[in-house]
Protein backbone atom coordinates (compact mmCIF):
# COMPACT_ATOMS: atom_id res chain seq x y z
CA UNK A 1 0.00 0.00 0.00
CA UNK A 2 1.23 3.38 -0.89
CA UNK A 3 1.97 6.34 2.12
CA UNK A 4 0.87 9.07 0.94
CA UNK A 5 2.54 12.18 2.15
CA UNK A 6 -0.80 13.80 4.03
CA UNK A 7 -0.90 10.44 6.12
CA UNK A 8 3.12 11.10 6.98
CA UNK A 9 2.04 15.01 8.24
CA UNK A 10 -0.71 14.43 10.31
CA UNK A 11 1.22 11.46 11.69
CA UNK A 12 4.27 13.87 12.56
CA UNK A 13 1.27 16.83 13.80
CA UNK A 14 -0.26 13.97 16.01
CA UNK A 15 3.02 13.21 17.13
CA UNK A 16 4.43 16.40 18.19
CA UNK A 17 1.88 19.29 18.39
CA UNK A 18 -1.06 17.47 20.20
CA UNK A 19 -1.20 17.01 23.84
CA UNK A 20 -2.30 13.39 24.48
CA UNK A 21 -4.22 12.42 27.68
CA UNK A 22 -2.42 13.27 30.65
CA UNK A 23 -0.12 15.66 29.11
CA UNK A 24 0.20 19.05 29.84
CA UNK A 25 2.42 20.26 27.42
CA UNK A 26 2.77 19.57 23.54
CA UNK A 27 6.45 18.03 22.71
CA UNK A 28 7.27 20.77 20.31
CA UNK A 29 6.23 23.34 22.67
CA UNK A 30 9.12 21.26 24.92
CA UNK A 31 11.59 20.88 22.36
CA UNK A 32 11.73 24.49 21.27
CA UNK A 33 12.17 25.52 25.23
CA UNK A 34 15.11 23.17 25.34
CA UNK A 35 16.56 25.00 22.23
CA UNK A 36 15.85 27.79 24.05
CA UNK A 37 17.48 26.84 26.63
CA UNK A 38 20.85 26.03 24.65
CA UNK A 39 20.65 29.38 23.32
CA UNK A 40 20.45 31.37 26.70
CA UNK A 41 23.60 29.07 27.90
CA UNK A 42 25.32 31.73 26.53
CA UNK A 43 24.52 34.64 27.29
CA UNK A 44 26.14 35.73 30.36
CA UNK A 45 23.82 38.22 32.20
CA UNK A 46 23.25 38.93 36.20
CA UNK A 47 19.99 38.02 36.22
CA UNK A 48 20.17 34.66 34.10
CA UNK A 49 23.58 33.64 36.38
CA UNK A 50 21.80 34.07 39.35
CA UNK A 51 19.10 31.53 38.06
CA UNK A 52 21.21 29.47 36.80
CA UNK A 53 23.12 29.54 40.34
CA UNK A 54 20.00 28.44 41.77
CA UNK A 55 18.64 25.81 39.96
CA UNK A 56 22.14 24.44 40.24
CA UNK A 57 22.44 24.68 43.99
CA UNK A 58 18.86 23.25 44.35
CA UNK A 59 19.63 19.84 42.11
CA UNK A 60 22.77 19.73 43.34
CA UNK A 61 21.08 19.15 47.36
CA UNK A 62 18.34 17.35 45.63
CA UNK A 63 20.93 15.02 44.07
CA UNK A 64 23.16 14.76 47.20
CA UNK A 65 20.27 13.55 48.94
CA UNK A 66 19.50 10.79 46.29
CA UNK A 67 22.81 9.46 45.86
CA UNK A 68 22.80 9.04 49.87
CA UNK A 69 21.53 5.20 49.49
CA UNK A 70 24.17 4.25 46.47
CA UNK A 71 26.87 5.87 48.68
CA UNK A 72 26.23 3.95 51.71
CA UNK A 73 26.24 1.01 50.09
CA UNK A 74 29.53 1.77 48.01
CA UNK A 75 31.26 3.02 51.55
CA UNK A 76 29.94 -0.10 53.73
CA UNK A 77 31.16 -2.61 50.69
CA UNK A 78 34.93 -0.16 50.68
CA UNK A 79 34.73 -0.55 54.43
CA UNK A 80 34.23 -4.37 54.16
CA UNK A 81 37.29 -4.85 51.32
CA UNK A 82 39.78 -2.31 53.45
CA UNK A 83 39.38 -4.96 56.63
CA UNK A 84 39.86 -7.98 54.27
CA UNK A 85 42.95 -6.08 53.27
CA UNK A 86 44.36 -4.83 56.66
CA UNK A 87 47.75 -6.98 56.74
CA UNK A 88 48.77 -6.58 53.02
CA UNK A 89 47.99 -2.96 53.70
CA UNK A 90 49.82 -2.98 56.74
CA UNK A 91 53.15 -4.96 55.13
CA UNK A 92 52.93 -2.57 52.41
CA UNK A 93 52.72 0.65 54.54
CA UNK A 94 55.44 -0.54 56.94
CA UNK A 95 57.81 -1.04 53.32
CA UNK A 96 56.70 2.80 52.59
CA UNK A 97 57.55 4.21 56.20
CA UNK A 98 60.98 3.24 55.78
CA UNK A 99 61.40 4.33 52.41
CA UNK A 100 60.22 7.44 53.87
CA UNK A 101 62.69 7.86 56.98
CA UNK A 102 66.01 7.26 54.39
CA UNK A 103 63.92 9.75 51.94
CA UNK A 104 63.07 12.67 55.04
CA UNK A 105 66.95 13.52 55.34
CA UNK A 106 67.16 14.36 52.11
CA UNK A 107 64.18 15.80 51.43
CA UNK A 108 64.70 18.52 54.63
CA UNK A 109 67.88 19.95 52.92
CA UNK A 110 66.06 19.90 49.15
CA UNK A 111 63.84 22.30 50.93
CA UNK A 112 65.86 24.10 52.85
CA UNK A 113 67.61 24.81 49.27
CA UNK A 114 64.44 25.66 47.45
CA UNK A 115 63.17 28.24 49.44
CA UNK A 116 66.64 29.70 49.16
CA UNK A 117 66.19 29.98 45.49
CA UNK A 118 62.52 30.66 45.66
CA UNK A 119 63.47 33.97 47.58
CA UNK A 120 67.00 34.74 45.17
CA UNK A 121 64.54 34.93 42.34
CA UNK A 122 61.74 36.62 44.47
CA UNK A 123 58.99 34.55 43.65
CA UNK A 124 56.26 34.63 45.75
CA UNK A 125 55.82 31.35 48.05
CA UNK A 126 52.43 30.75 48.24
CA UNK A 127 50.91 30.89 51.89
CA UNK A 128 48.49 28.70 53.51
CA UNK A 129 45.98 31.58 54.47
CA UNK A 130 45.08 31.69 50.90
CA UNK A 131 43.60 28.14 51.26
CA UNK A 132 40.12 27.46 51.90
CA UNK A 133 38.80 23.75 52.48
CA UNK A 134 35.58 22.16 51.17
CA UNK A 135 33.97 18.94 51.41
CA UNK A 136 33.11 16.98 48.37
CA UNK A 137 29.77 16.40 47.93
CA UNK A 138 29.40 14.59 44.83
CA UNK A 139 31.86 13.09 42.61
CA UNK A 140 30.84 12.06 38.92
CA UNK A 141 33.70 10.30 37.09
CA UNK A 142 31.83 9.31 34.21
CA UNK A 143 33.31 9.47 30.20
CA UNK A 144 31.02 12.49 29.28
CA UNK A 145 32.68 14.56 32.80
CA UNK A 146 35.23 13.80 35.20
CA UNK A 147 34.45 16.50 38.01
CA UNK A 148 33.53 17.25 41.47
CA UNK A 149 30.77 19.11 43.28
CA UNK A 150 32.43 20.68 46.32
CA UNK A 151 29.87 22.34 49.30
CA UNK A 152 31.32 25.83 48.95
CA UNK A 153 31.17 28.96 46.19
CA UNK A 154 30.22 32.34 46.23
CA UNK A 155 29.62 32.44 49.30
CA UNK A 156 33.40 31.51 50.37
CA UNK A 157 34.92 34.11 47.45
CA UNK A 158 35.38 31.16 45.11
CA UNK A 159 36.10 32.19 41.60
CA UNK A 160 36.50 30.53 38.13
CA UNK A 161 39.98 28.94 37.06
CA UNK A 162 41.15 28.45 41.25
CA UNK A 163 43.49 25.50 41.26
CA UNK A 164 42.44 22.68 43.82
CA UNK A 165 44.24 20.64 45.88
CA UNK A 166 44.02 17.46 47.25
CA UNK A 167 46.50 17.36 50.07
CA UNK A 168 49.20 19.39 48.19
CA UNK A 169 48.28 17.48 44.92
CA UNK A 170 46.70 19.37 42.15
CA UNK A 171 43.67 17.73 40.94
CA UNK A 172 41.71 20.27 39.13
CA UNK A 173 40.65 23.88 38.59
CA UNK A 174 37.33 25.22 39.72
CA UNK A 175 34.25 25.82 36.75
CA UNK A 176 31.43 26.38 37.34
CA UNK A 177 30.31 28.62 40.61
CA UNK A 178 27.05 28.77 42.40
CA UNK A 179 26.38 30.20 45.31
CA UNK A 180 26.72 27.41 47.74
CA UNK A 181 28.27 24.79 44.94
CA UNK A 182 31.02 25.15 42.70
CA UNK A 183 32.14 22.60 39.97
CA UNK A 184 35.41 21.25 40.19
CA UNK A 185 37.14 20.25 36.65
CA UNK A 186 39.37 17.18 37.16
CA UNK A 187 42.45 16.76 35.69
CA UNK A 188 41.32 13.74 33.88
CA UNK A 189 38.76 15.27 32.36
CA UNK A 190 38.73 15.28 28.37
CA UNK A 191 37.92 19.76 28.58
CA UNK A 192 41.33 19.77 31.09
CA UNK A 193 44.21 21.12 29.52
CA UNK A 194 46.99 22.25 32.54
CA UNK A 195 50.43 23.56 31.19
CA UNK A 196 52.97 21.28 33.50
CA UNK A 197 56.61 20.45 33.23
CA UNK A 198 58.08 17.48 34.00
CA UNK A 199 61.38 16.59 36.34
CA UNK A 200 64.11 16.16 36.11
CA UNK A 201 64.15 16.40 32.15
CA UNK A 202 62.75 20.10 32.39
CA UNK A 203 60.47 19.56 29.31
CA UNK A 204 57.43 22.20 29.52
CA UNK A 205 54.48 20.26 27.88
CA UNK A 206 50.24 20.28 28.31
CA UNK A 207 48.55 17.73 30.59
CA UNK A 208 45.79 16.65 28.74
CA UNK A 209 42.48 14.71 30.08
CA UNK A 210 40.79 11.92 28.45
CA UNK A 211 37.90 10.96 30.28
CA UNK A 212 38.24 7.09 31.97
CA UNK A 213 42.29 6.64 30.87
CA UNK A 214 45.16 8.58 32.36
CA UNK A 215 45.72 11.90 31.67
CA UNK A 216 48.85 12.57 28.65
CA UNK A 217 51.82 14.87 27.97
CA UNK A 218 51.03 16.85 24.92
CA UNK A 219 52.86 19.48 23.18
CA UNK A 220 56.48 18.16 24.02
CA UNK A 221 59.38 18.77 22.21
CA UNK A 222 60.66 16.49 19.59
CA UNK A 223 63.70 15.56 21.55
CA UNK A 224 62.38 15.42 25.13
CA UNK A 225 63.71 13.46 28.00
CA UNK A 226 60.80 12.26 29.82
CA UNK A 227 60.95 8.72 31.49
CA UNK A 228 59.35 6.45 33.55
CA UNK A 229 58.92 7.87 37.14
CA UNK A 230 59.66 11.62 36.25
CA UNK A 231 57.64 13.56 38.27
CA UNK A 232 55.06 16.08 36.75
CA UNK A 233 54.26 19.59 38.09
CA UNK A 234 52.35 22.55 37.72
CA UNK A 235 54.58 24.73 35.28
CA UNK A 236 53.13 28.47 36.26
CA UNK A 237 53.23 29.01 32.71
CA UNK A 238 50.63 31.67 30.96
CA UNK A 239 50.35 32.55 34.81
CA UNK A 240 46.88 30.57 35.72
CA UNK A 241 48.34 28.49 38.31
CA UNK A 242 50.71 28.50 40.44
CA UNK A 243 54.48 27.11 39.45
CA UNK A 244 55.77 23.52 41.14
CA UNK A 245 52.27 21.94 42.06
CA UNK A 246 52.88 18.10 42.28
CA UNK A 247 50.46 16.74 39.72
CA UNK A 248 51.58 13.09 38.96
CA UNK A 249 54.44 10.82 37.44
CA UNK A 250 54.96 9.82 34.04
CA UNK A 251 54.57 6.40 33.03
CA UNK A 252 55.70 6.10 29.21
CA UNK A 253 53.72 3.36 26.92
CA UNK A 254 53.93 2.80 23.16
CA UNK A 255 55.49 6.31 23.11
CA UNK A 256 52.90 7.71 24.63
CA UNK A 257 53.77 9.31 28.00
CA UNK A 258 50.87 9.17 30.17
CA UNK A 259 50.35 10.82 33.71
CA UNK A 260 49.43 8.62 36.76
CA UNK A 261 48.23 11.03 39.43
CA UNK A 262 49.45 11.16 43.23
CA UNK A 263 46.08 11.82 44.15
CA UNK A 264 43.39 8.87 44.14
CA UNK A 265 40.60 10.53 42.51
CA UNK A 266 37.72 8.22 43.16
CA UNK A 267 39.03 8.55 47.06
CA UNK A 268 39.28 11.79 47.82
CA UNK A 269 36.40 13.29 50.53
CA UNK A 270 38.12 16.85 51.19
CA UNK A 271 40.35 19.18 48.71
CA UNK A 272 41.88 22.31 49.23
CA UNK A 273 41.05 25.23 47.01
CA UNK A 274 43.73 28.09 46.55
CA UNK A 275 41.85 31.24 46.71
CA UNK A 276 44.44 33.34 44.73
CA UNK A 277 43.19 33.26 41.72
CA UNK A 278 46.44 34.54 39.35
CA UNK A 279 44.38 34.33 36.37
CA UNK A 280 42.32 37.22 37.51
CA UNK A 281 44.74 39.32 38.45
CA UNK B 1 -7.08 -4.76 52.87
CA UNK B 2 -7.25 -6.56 50.32
CA UNK B 3 -8.47 -3.33 47.98
CA UNK B 4 -6.33 -1.29 50.06
CA UNK B 5 -3.05 -3.49 48.94
CA UNK B 6 -4.18 -3.42 45.24
CA UNK B 7 -4.50 -0.16 44.75
CA UNK B 8 -0.72 0.80 47.00
CA UNK B 9 0.74 -1.95 44.10
CA UNK B 10 -0.85 -0.30 41.04
CA UNK B 11 -0.24 3.00 42.27
CA UNK B 12 3.83 2.03 42.96
CA UNK B 13 4.16 0.51 39.29
CA UNK B 14 2.64 3.09 37.85
CA UNK B 15 5.11 5.91 39.29
CA UNK B 16 7.73 3.14 38.79
CA UNK B 17 8.92 4.60 35.58
CA UNK B 18 8.87 8.06 36.46
CA UNK B 19 10.66 7.16 39.72
CA UNK B 20 13.52 5.39 37.54
CA UNK B 21 14.21 7.97 35.36
CA UNK B 22 14.42 10.95 38.13
CA UNK B 23 16.30 8.41 40.44
CA UNK B 24 18.82 7.65 37.45
CA UNK B 25 18.84 11.27 36.80
CA UNK B 26 19.58 12.72 40.24
CA UNK B 27 21.99 9.75 40.56
CA UNK B 28 24.18 10.48 37.65
CA UNK B 29 23.56 6.84 36.37
CA UNK B 30 21.07 7.31 33.24
CA UNK B 31 24.16 6.17 30.98
CA UNK B 32 25.19 2.74 32.70
CA UNK B 33 29.13 2.48 32.63
CA UNK B 34 30.24 -0.82 33.10
CA UNK B 35 34.05 -1.92 32.07
CA UNK B 36 33.40 -2.72 28.05
CA UNK B 37 30.31 -0.91 27.58
CA UNK B 38 28.08 1.72 28.42
CA UNK B 39 23.97 1.95 28.25
CA UNK B 40 21.97 4.63 28.16
CA UNK B 41 19.50 3.54 30.36
CA UNK B 42 17.13 7.10 29.79
CA UNK B 43 16.73 6.35 26.20
CA UNK B 44 15.56 3.22 26.52
CA UNK B 45 12.89 4.23 29.36
CA UNK B 46 11.61 6.51 27.83
CA UNK B 47 11.16 5.45 24.04
CA UNK B 48 9.45 2.46 25.77
CA UNK B 49 7.19 4.53 28.18
CA UNK B 50 6.31 7.38 25.33
CA UNK B 51 5.68 4.19 22.73
CA UNK B 52 3.84 2.00 25.18
CA UNK B 53 1.67 3.83 27.34
CA UNK B 54 2.22 7.11 27.63
CA UNK B 55 -0.08 8.13 30.41
CA UNK B 56 2.73 7.19 32.73
CA UNK B 57 5.72 9.34 31.39
CA UNK B 58 5.00 13.18 31.04
CA UNK B 59 6.36 15.55 28.51
CA UNK B 60 7.23 17.81 31.47
CA UNK B 61 8.68 15.02 33.54
CA UNK B 62 10.88 14.01 30.85
CA UNK B 63 11.93 17.54 30.09
CA UNK B 64 12.70 18.20 33.88
CA UNK B 65 14.84 14.71 34.08
CA UNK B 66 16.93 15.94 31.19
CA UNK B 67 17.48 19.66 33.21
CA UNK B 68 18.25 17.44 35.96
CA UNK B 69 21.06 15.44 34.13
CA UNK B 70 22.61 18.60 32.94
CA UNK B 71 23.25 20.09 35.75
CA UNK B 72 24.62 16.51 37.10
CA UNK B 73 26.93 16.23 34.42
CA UNK B 74 27.73 20.14 34.14
CA UNK B 75 26.46 20.33 30.72
CA UNK B 76 24.53 23.13 29.33
CA UNK B 77 20.86 23.41 30.32
CA UNK B 78 18.80 21.73 27.60
CA UNK B 79 21.34 19.71 25.80
CA UNK B 80 20.29 16.12 27.53
CA UNK B 81 16.19 17.48 27.96
CA UNK B 82 16.02 17.97 24.01
CA UNK B 83 17.86 14.37 23.39
CA UNK B 84 15.56 13.13 25.49
CA UNK B 85 12.51 14.92 24.22
CA UNK B 86 13.75 13.73 20.40
CA UNK B 87 13.54 10.51 21.56
CA UNK B 88 10.23 11.06 23.12
CA UNK B 89 9.24 12.47 19.61
CA UNK B 90 10.39 9.53 17.60
CA UNK B 91 8.05 7.17 20.08
CA UNK B 92 5.29 8.94 19.45
CA UNK B 93 5.50 9.11 15.85
CA UNK B 94 5.91 5.48 16.08
CA UNK B 95 3.32 4.69 17.91
CA UNK B 96 0.64 7.11 15.56
CA UNK B 97 1.64 4.84 12.96
CA UNK B 98 2.24 1.53 13.95
CA UNK B 99 -0.95 -1.13 14.73
CA UNK B 100 1.05 -4.26 16.31
CA UNK B 101 2.94 -4.22 19.32
CA UNK B 102 6.45 -6.64 19.09
CA UNK B 103 9.94 -6.62 20.15
CA UNK B 104 10.98 -6.44 16.61
CA UNK B 105 9.26 -3.86 15.48
CA UNK B 106 10.03 -1.50 18.66
CA UNK B 107 13.71 -2.74 18.15
CA UNK B 108 14.08 -1.93 14.62
CA UNK B 109 12.21 1.75 15.22
CA UNK B 110 14.46 2.47 17.65
CA UNK B 111 17.77 2.60 15.58
CA UNK B 112 16.64 6.10 13.63
CA UNK B 113 15.49 7.04 17.15
CA UNK B 114 18.63 6.60 18.31
CA UNK B 115 20.15 8.11 15.56
CA UNK B 116 18.64 11.12 15.84
CA UNK B 117 18.87 11.66 19.02
CA UNK B 118 22.23 11.42 19.26
CA UNK B 119 22.77 13.51 16.20
CA UNK B 120 21.30 16.15 18.17
CA UNK B 121 22.95 15.67 20.85
CA UNK B 122 26.39 15.60 18.82
CA UNK B 123 25.47 18.54 17.09
CA UNK B 124 23.99 20.90 20.58
CA UNK B 125 27.43 19.86 22.35
CA UNK B 126 29.88 20.97 19.58
CA UNK B 127 27.45 24.44 19.26
CA UNK B 128 28.38 24.72 23.21
CA UNK B 129 32.33 23.97 22.77
CA UNK B 130 31.88 20.56 24.76
CA UNK B 131 34.21 18.51 23.93
CA UNK B 132 32.77 14.44 23.96
CA UNK B 133 34.85 11.03 23.77
CA UNK B 134 32.93 10.31 20.21
CA UNK B 135 34.29 6.57 20.47
CA UNK B 136 31.98 6.12 23.50
CA UNK B 137 29.18 7.96 22.36
CA UNK B 138 29.34 5.60 19.14
CA UNK B 139 29.99 2.07 21.62
CA UNK B 140 27.27 3.85 24.19
CA UNK B 141 24.83 3.96 20.76
CA UNK B 142 25.55 0.49 20.15
CA UNK B 143 25.41 -1.44 23.82
CA UNK B 144 22.45 0.88 24.46
CA UNK B 145 20.34 -0.67 21.07
CA UNK B 146 21.69 -4.51 21.85
CA UNK B 147 20.28 -4.30 25.58
CA UNK B 148 17.06 -2.87 24.58
CA UNK B 149 15.33 -6.19 24.19
CA UNK B 150 16.30 -7.20 27.88
CA UNK B 151 15.11 -3.86 29.39
CA UNK B 152 11.67 -4.03 26.83
CA UNK B 153 11.01 -7.24 28.04
CA UNK B 154 11.49 -5.70 32.03
CA UNK B 155 9.16 -3.08 31.23
CA UNK B 156 6.59 -5.24 29.39
CA UNK B 157 6.36 -6.82 33.06
CA UNK B 158 5.74 -3.56 34.64
CA UNK B 159 2.94 -2.83 32.05
CA UNK B 160 1.52 -5.96 32.58
CA UNK B 161 1.00 -5.48 36.24
CA UNK B 162 -0.23 -2.02 35.43
CA UNK B 163 -2.82 -2.88 32.92
CA UNK B 164 -3.96 -5.92 35.36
Amino acid sequence: METRRDDVGIAIRSAFLTKGTKQKFSLFVLIVLSILLIFLETYKTKPLNYFRALVKDTIYRGALVVSTPSKTISSLSKYISEHTNLYRNYKKLQNENNELKDDISKSDFLELENSQLRKLIEEQVSSSKNIVSARVMMDKQSPYLNSYIINIGNNKKIKNGMEVLDGKNFIGRTVDVNFFSTRVLLVSDLNSKIPVVAEPSGNHSILSGHGVNMPTLEYLPKKHNVQNGDKIYTSGRAGIFSPGIPIGEAKVENNIIKVLLFSDLDQVTFVNVNLENKSSK
Amino acid sequence: MAFFYKNAKFRFFEILPLFMLFFTAFNGNSTLDFNFFSINLHYILVYYWVLRHPQNLGYGFIFLAGLVNDVVFGFPLGINSLSLLVIAGMAAYVRVVTVRITLTNDWISFVPALLVANFVYFISLSLTNHSIDYFFLFQNSLATFIFYPLLWMFFSVILKIIKS
